[in-house]
């Protein structure tokens, strides 16, 4: 890296001139009115989305999310009820379940689809746009922020709302599936992280990061 | 109107501020350009930065063929193991499926059949057939094929659930000789594909697809001028 970095920063302000991530073509965006999107007029591509409010909604969201995330992991989600036996399962304990049964490779990857990714989610996106509100941006946050945006993907928790129910079917014919407040809570939070993902606009943390200067390289 | 790349730009793919290219990397070959190695990094978030993600082609190749392979014992072995009364009844993917039309849940059957079987199927030959377009320069329906390319990307994710109910249910199903379930070595193959696909969709890169189209817009404007 070099002191100079500044000097070849296209478009510094706010960012009006965009290269499609899918097409590469460069487009101008208009100015937008509030909840408005503009696409790319060649893929189709969503290349900005105009919203009001976005980081303290985004932050309400997250924090929700958090406590939700906490209780669902407070309370087993399901048990199972058969022969006089009362068998629970929580998230973690779904993780530690295919351990017991030998299959480590097996159990890493639920315990990182659906805790420690999801964790670090709603963690990092606290963090960041606290970091954001009060103004304390500093040489770890944008890379912080690459990293939540890359392991986006990996985070599984809805699906895991889906073999839940799944498995509720499955098991509802041979034995008594019970169910309590963790699993009201997990539904919710699987509605405050998809309210997060839809409010969360990642070119209005950018933009922050970007005017804000909070590192100098 | 221009890419990024004919007006000398470079966009970062996590935040999108276009960066110059400096003096001393027009100087490069193309070729390195092409193979798109970092040599500048992304002023507003230090990411490292190239035109296109490098060696798009030959990772996803790698990961889709190494998915392709995977694939076999995903659906050949047994996924699970479910005993009762000491007697066990190891099924496939496809064995479960018809298992649950046979106890007429054909609702949760059409969901596994649609998570299990038909989105590593159509993701297979979408990543097959996006990749073999742009080795040959295919210049049909660039749009479509984004569009294709989106829903790969969008919906592999959703193949885990299997994976997923096979873990919850051998979490709850231990009732020692009575009734429990076991994974087996099919499951973790089948997550070894799901995860494969989901990088080698991650690591192809979709302006890759564009990039046929721009380069034989420019070979013409050339011969006009
Ligand atoms: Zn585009
Ligand atoms: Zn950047």
């Amino acid at each position: 890296m070099n002191s100079n970095n500044l000097n070849h920063i296209a478009s510094i302000p706010s960012i009006s001139r965009l290269a499609c991530p899918d097409c590469d073509l460069i487009q101008t965006i208009p100015p937008l009115a509030n909840n408005e999107v503009a696409n790319c007029i060649r893929c189709g591509a969503t290349l900005f989305k105009q919203q009001k409010n976005s980081i303290n909604r985004s932050l309400a969201f997250a924090i929700t999310g958090l406590i939700l995330f906490i209780i669902s992991n407070l309370f087993p989600l399901l048990s199972l009820k058969a022969i006089g036996l009362t068998q629970e399962s929580s998230l973690l304990s779904t993780a530690f379940s295919l351990l017991e049964v030998n299959q480590l490779l097996l159990s890493i990857i639920i315990l990182l689809t659906t805790f420690i990714f999801p964790a670090t989610t709603l963690l990092g996106t606290i963090y960041i746009l606290m970091q954001i509100k009060m103004n304390r941006i500093n040489c770890y946050t944008a890379p912080l922020f690459r990293f939540l945006r890359s392991t986006d993907a990996w985070g599984m928790l809805e699906i895991f709302l889906l073999a839940i129910l799944v498995a509720m079917v499955k098991l509802g014919d041979v034995a008594d599936v019970i169910y309590g407040i963790s699993l009201y809570a997990f539904c919710l939070l699987i509605l405050s992280l998809s309210l997060l993902s839809y409010s969360l606009n990642p070119h209005d943390v950018w933009n922050k990061l970007r005017d804000s200067n909070g590192c100098s390289l | 109107m221009k890419t990024a790349r004919q007006a000398g730009l470079i966009a970062c793919h996590f935040c999108h501020t276009l960066s110059k290219l400096p003096e001393e990397i027009e100087s490069k070959t193309q070729y390195e350009l092409k193979a798109g190695k970092a040599i500048i990094h992304c002023p507003c978030c230090q990411s490292s930065l190239h035109s296109r993600i490098p060696n798009s082609l030959g990772r996803t190749w790698a990961l889709l063929l190494a998915a392709l392979i995977l694939y076999i014992p995903a659906n050949a072995l047994p996924i699970m193991t479910v005993i009762y009364w000491g007697e066990g009844q190891p099924d496939t993917i496809l064995g479960g499926v018809v298992h649950l039309f046979a106890q007429g849940m054909w609702p949760l059957a059409l969901l596994i059949f649609i998570a299990s079987v038909f989105i590593p199927i159509l993701k297979l030959i979408a990543l097959f057939s996006l990749l073999i377009s742009v080795h040959l320069k295919v210049q049909w329906r660039p749009k479509d094929r984004t569009v294709l390319y989106r829903i790969t990307e969008f919906v592999g994710r959703w193949s885990m659930v299997d994976i997923f109910v096979i873990a919850l249910l051998v979490g709850l199903v231990q009732f020692g000789n009575t009734a429990s379930v076991l994974p087996n070595l099919g499951a973790l193959s089948f997550a070894a594909v799901v995860i494969l696909t989901m990088l080698a969709a991650h690591s192809f890169d979709p302006r890759l697809i564009w990039d046929a189209i721009d380069d034989e817009k420019s070979i013409q404007d050339n011969k006009s001028l």
